[in-house]
């Protein structure tokens, strides 16, 4: 007979020794009904909305629903044990999860217990899911940039600290790639990430961990995952678990960024429970609620003022201001961004990024439609540098696509225009960037100053990308000091503007690429 | 379950006001248990929404069973139930009445489920202590179930307090087990 290893007396005792003996005073109530995850409960007069209920088998649920007569709850995992007349405890408890920098590198389900093989995780802390989102007194305005590591990003919609910015597109258009180049461009800046994976296939969420962890961002990463086999029940109440993680490092000063991956399948996991808890279905059969559903966990991602973390700390964190940074992601079915929950995310998030099949299809990754892609805030979070040499790119842009719409019906072009138009498919080709590689603020502005100062001019429009390659070797190879200083103090000095024009000189003489 | 409940409040809470204006709950009380008891009765149930028995029938085989409590207005009451074919709701109509009764008389029925017999200074002993706690006059009807080992569950409506050897050991299961 072989020994288990949860069977060692030390554990045992442990256990023994957390057991209260006591009395138990509890309402109970019985089920009267189980329906894909949906109990109907008799009895539990003192229930409270959201407040979570035991039922036996050490399983758990929340109560939804209020009625004259009954408590509709959802079960929050496995369900096919529960038979009618079962007994349902109140816990006079609402759900909670475990948070702490112990969660970091880890992977958990909604529930927040660990379902990556590496053994308990060693948090001691437990928060609700639920929270109201800091108020107007708390907050402070949005400062600081989240460099995401995309030239196209950084330079044309840059997302700052505390921001909500929307991924949005179509299925295989890059929305999951976006969020895990900027996962990764978090390592060592102090960063933490949580990635939220809803409705996802399993096959999915691992190629997802294994990404990051090839690259080294699995140690300032929590994956929440709840995978398109869970329970609806869960896939609901991941995003907000997530989110309660990431509060964690909000209220100690601390910056997070959260990708809920994808917000479209936890509107679908909700409305099934809204439908199985027989609530009138409105627009779309989604539950007159689904705005709320996404506004206020939206509303939990937030840069907190230094007072804020102070008296959260009791004291021990002072100075310092603490950030959520949310970047939902919604999958839109051909390109309908008018679709009701796509709209509702447009209108609570800071801004968008779209990204387009088309695009994608034509090569331009990230497929980022530039004219309809907004950052509201972000502005004043951009770096200085990328601010000054990325203001040229959306203009540049913008005056392309009017142009190249118009010239398709002109023969001959006069020379001005003729320019224009060469320096727009310059710079969509300079706004490419490969999967996985994201770059430092000294590389993308030496990208951006090499566009605008018309050194690619000259260039063949295929061999731009090479062109950009090479110069970036050439500027890492030679121009250290000067990308060091660039990155430790991202200014357009003079000094610098002069470093960068002698680089690009440098290269364009010795044409090396 | 949850519906019978939702459908039988409007009765009981009529019948209720109904009795309690005229000072005759006790009499009711005993209309609405007896008919109760009788539509229960599976033979009863078996004819009601018959085609072959007409609701005259059924409301005077009820009254009658129920003698001298069902006067004029409680015949009335059981005909205004047998016309809105709600007679089988009769049982959870009475148990309705009888817990707006006890609310409003201040009483609530306990039910004590204890492992073996208790001594009467221990029962008064709890009656004390749940009358502080509901802050109401108890009853108590106690019943033994031995599979209980030691202790005793209490019951107070949807209260319940677990004293039982059977539920400590239970929960120390899930314990060790979590």
């Amino acid at each position: 007979m072989s020994i288990k290893a949860s069977e060692i007396s030390d554990l045992i005792r442990a256990r023994i020794e957390k057991f209260e003996a006591a009395a138990e005073a509890r309402n109970v109530g019985t089920v009267v009904s189980v329906t894909d995850g949906i109990c109907r409960v008799h009895g539990l007069a003192d229930v409270a909305y959201g407040e979570m209920l035991e039922f036996p088998g050490n399983s758990f649920g929340l109560a939804l629903n209020l009625e004259q007569d009954s408590v509709g709850a959802v079960v929050l995992g496995e369900y096919r044990h529960i038979s009618e007349g079962a007994t349902v405890k109140t816990t006079g408890r609402i759900l909670e999860v475990p948070v702490g920098p112990a969660m970091l590198g880890r992977v958990v389900d909604s529930l927040g217990n660990p379902i990556d093989g590496k053994g308990p995780i060693a948090s001691v802390e437990r928060r609700p899911i639920e929270r109201v989102a800091p108020g107007v007194i708390w907050r402070q305005s949005v400062s600081q940039p989240v460099q995401t590591g995309l030239k196209a990003i950084d330079a044309m919609v840059p997302v700052g600290r505390g921001q909500r910015e929307l991924i949005i597109g179509d299925r295989q258009t890059g929305k999951t790639a976006l969020a895990i180049d900027t996962i990764i461009n978090q390592k060592g800046t102090g960063v933490k990430c949580i990635y939220v994976a809803i409705g996802q296939k399993q096959s999915s969420i691992a190629n997802v961990v294994r990404k990051l962890e090839e690259h080294g961002a699995m140690e300032h990463t929590i994956i929440v995952a709840a995978s398109a086999s869970t329970p609806a029940s869960m896939q609901y109440i991941a995003p907000y678990s997530g989110c309660t993680m990431g509060e964690y490092f909000m209220d100690n000063g601390e910056d997070a960024l959260i990708v809920y991956d994808d917000l479209t399948k936890q509107a679908w996991a909700y409305r099934q429970i809204s439908l199985l808890l027989k609530r009138p279905p409105g627009r779309e059969a989604y539950p007159g609620d689904v705005f709320y559903l996404h506004s206020r966990l939206l509303e939990r991602s937030a840069r907190v003022s230094a007072d804020y973390v102070e008296k959260f700390t009791g004291g021990k964190v002072k100075g310092r201001t603490g950030s959520l940074t949310g970047l939902p992601i919604i999958e839109t079915q051909a390109g309908d961004v008018t679709a009701f929950v796509p709209t509702n995310v447009i209108s609570i998030t800071d801004g968008q990024i779209f990204l387009e099949t088309d695009l994608f299809n034509a090569g331009i990754r990230p497929a980022m439609n530039a004219g309809i892609s907004v950052s509201r805030v972000g502005g004043a979070a951009q770096t200085n540098i990328i601010k000054k040499l990325g203001g040229g790119i959306r203009l540049a842009l913008a005056q392309y696509r009017e142009l190249a719409a118009f010239s398709q019906f002109a023969s001959d072009l006069d020379e001005a225009t003729r320019r224009q138009l060469e320096r727009g498919v310059r710079v969509t080709e300079v706004m490419k960037q490969k999967q996985y590689s994201p770059m430092s603020v000294a590389e993308m502005a030496l990208s951006l100053y090499a566009v605008n100062n018309g050194y690619m001019d000259k260039v063949d429009r295929k061999k731009i990308v090479d062109f950009e390659h090479g110069l970036q070797s050439f500027f890492r190879a030679n121009y250290a000091d000067l990308l060091k200083q660039i990155n430790d103090k991202p200014e357009l000095s003079k000094e610098v503007e002069a470093g960068l024009k002698k680089c690009c000189e440098e290269f364009v003489a010795g044409a090396t690429y | 379950m949850a519906e019978k409940a939702t459908i039988a409040r409007p009765y009981a809470r009529a019948a209720f006001g109904f009795a309690q204006e005229r000072g005759v709950l006790a009499q009711w009380s005993t209309l609405l248990g007896t008919a109760a008891a009788v539509v229960a009765e599976p033979r009863v149930a078996a004819v009601i929404g018959s085609p072959h028995v007409g609701s005259d029938e059924l409301v005077a085989l009820l009254a009658e069973a129920a003698g001298p409590a069902a006067d004029g207005n409680g015949r009335n009451f059981l005909q205004a139930l047998a016309s809105n074919r709600r007679l089988a709701l009769l049982p959870e109509i009475a148990a309705q009445y009888e817990e707006l009764r006890a609310a409003a008389e201040g009483v609530v029925d306990v039910e004590l489920v204890a492992a073996m017999p208790v001594a009467p200074a221990q029962e008064q002993r709890l009656v004390a202590a749940l009358e502080r706690r509901l802050k109401r006059q108890v009853r108590v009807h106690t019943r033994i179930d031995a599979s209980l080992v030691g202790g005793a569950i209490v019951r107070a409506g949807d209260l319940v307090v677990d004293g039982s050897l059977k539920g400590r050991l239970e929960r120390l299961a899930a314990t060790m087990n979590a």
